[in-house]
């Protein structure tokens, strides 16, 4: 990739996260109070008033929400990405992939401050560092590989199907329920448990929560195996935006 | 005539009409032919809707042709484009790198040009600003600024020959003229005779998506003259 292009990549994603600051009066701080607050809700609603009889819950589904926010970001906010910038598309030649890498880097950087943040609450309800801690940057690649694959895709078709962006929300609210995000997975009955194993969210989301609250090693198989899916996906997506790029271009504005 | 840096052979390019499946397409060029040598300055003309910004698109490597073939040596081309990517809460500065990086610059070159942008654009302490607190003279003196520092090999403009209140007029219509007779290749689409008659070298003629003629700039004209502009009047046949 041409320096510049990634040069504009960084710069644009600066832009969009000063753009996100100077848009309210608290700024920054809606970063970390936007994901505490949607954390809150679902605590009141799976732990208190639900009362969900799993032992630790809180951090299962604090985990659950934080990486799932992250991907959830990066589709929709990637997704539209192409589709809102037509009329640069228009005026100058840029690769397309452009537009929703922006997006991914930015919300990757609000992912960072919310994992911190995440971090600090596991260590004071007693789940401490642990040696397992070394794998966590590898599941979180491969989620970024995966996010990014599902984004660009999703980037790809968004201006030719721009009906897409009335349901791409219900879409990722669908997901979030069948990742095991908020209901584990295991607790699903067999034939359908083994179907939804097949998404890659499923073992990447267990594997952070195995790092974080037990101290396990992500099972490299598996991961393996999702690492490899993320990536053909990753590919394809790319082949899909630039075999698709001279149709942006000619779309009536 | 000199090697042909672009060459454009029964070029046709198609809109889909309506974003639907199966929809009606519309061949905004039809048939057009051109050859650009290095230091070409050409002109094109022809009634509003012949295809003109299409072919300046064309060239630019925006369009790829729906048929027909275009072929280019490896040269830089770049559309004059006012404001690209301008983002309104950004100062005058971040947004003259991030149009700057759309527009093929590298960052440490905008960086080094930066004096020369803030100096031609007038701006002065609004410079670091948000953008949104711009009139629209500024605004277009800030794009005007930093369209102005790429150096493409072949400059494609499409109208715009200048920008802003009179006095900015005269001095960015200078700056484009310096640029353009500097030596690198132009392309101008311009409703404008007088223009076309002091800028370019060549001209080409386009009706409803045909190039019709292209060669010196004085006969183009000329034959345009003749047939294009009585016949609207219905005197001609």
């Amino acid at each position: 990739m041409r320096l510049h292009i990634v040069e504009l990549i960084f710069f644009s994603a600066y832009a969009e996260l000063r753009a996100e600051r100077s848009r309210s009066y608290l700024g920054f701080v809606w970063w970390l109070l936007d994901p505490a607050l949607q954390m809150g809700i679902y605590y009141l609603v799976f732990s208190v008033v639900l009362k969900s009889a799993q032992s630790d819950f809180v951090p299962f589904l604090l985990i659950g929400l934080t990486v799932w926010q992250w991907f959830k970001s990066c589709v929709s906010h990637g997704g539209h990405a192409i589709w809102q910038n037509l009329r640069v598309i228009r005026q100058v030649k840029l690769p397309a992939a452009v537009f929703p890498s922006v997006q991914i880097l930015a919300d990757t950087v609000k992912f960072l401050c919310i994992l911190a943040l995440l971090l600090v609450v596991l260590w004071s309800c007693g789940y401490r560092p642990n040696a397992a801690y070394a794998a966590l940057p590898a599941v979180l690649i491969v989620e970024l590989i995966f996010a990014s694959a599902i984004a660009y895709f999703v980037a790809a078709i968004m201006p030719l199907l721009p009906d897409l962006r009335f349901v791409i929300e219900q879409i990722l609210t669908m997901l979030m329920f069948v990742s095991g995000i908020v209901i584990p997975v295991h607790d699903v009955a067999s034939p359908l448990r083994e179907l939804l194993m097949l998404n890659p969210m499923v073992e990447i989301v267990e594997a952070t929560r195995g790092i974080l609250m037990r101290g396990e090693w992500p099972h490299w198989p598996e991961l393996l195996g999702v690492t490899v899916v993320s990536i053909a996906c990753y590919v394809a997506s790319l082949v899909v935006i630039s075999r698709l790029t001279h149709r942006y271009v000619k779309l009536p504005s | 005539m000199s090697e042909a840096i672009v060459k454009l052979e029964n070029v046709g390019i198609a809109f889909d009409m309506q974003l639907r499946i199966g929809g009606k397409r519309f061949w905004a060029l039809e048939d057009v032919t051109l050859e650009l040598a290095a230091g070409d300055r050409l002109g094109v003309i022809g009634r509003n809707g012949a295809g003109k910004s299409t072919l300046l698109r064309v060239i630019a490597g925006i369009l790829a042709p729906d048929r027909g073939r275009i072929s280019r040596n490896k040269v830089s081309c770049q559309l004059l484009s006012l404001a690209v990517g301008f983002q309104p809460h950004l100062s005058g500065r971040d947004n003259a790198i991030l149009s700057g990086l759309m527009l093929g610059l590298h960052r440490r070159d905008i960086e080094r040009r930066m004096p020369q942008i803030i100096e031609f654009s007038e701006l002065g302490d609004f410079f670091d600003e948000p953008i949104s607190t711009y009139s629209t003279g500024m605004l277009s003196r800030l794009g005007f600024s930093v369209a102005m520092q790429v150096e493409p090999d072949i400059l494609l403009i499409d109208e715009v020959l200048a920008v802003g209140d009179a006095e900015f007029r005269e001095k960015s219509a200078a700056a484009l003229r310096e640029r353009i007779h500097s030596g690198c290749s132009v392309v101008l689409v311009s409703h404008e005779e007088r223009a076309i008659r002091d800028i370019c070298t060549h001209a080409i003629w386009i009706e409803h998506g045909r190039s019709v003629m292209h060669g010196r700039v004085e006969a183009v004209l000329e034959a345009y003259a003749r047939e294009a502009h009585v016949e609207p009047t219905g005197a001609g046949a």
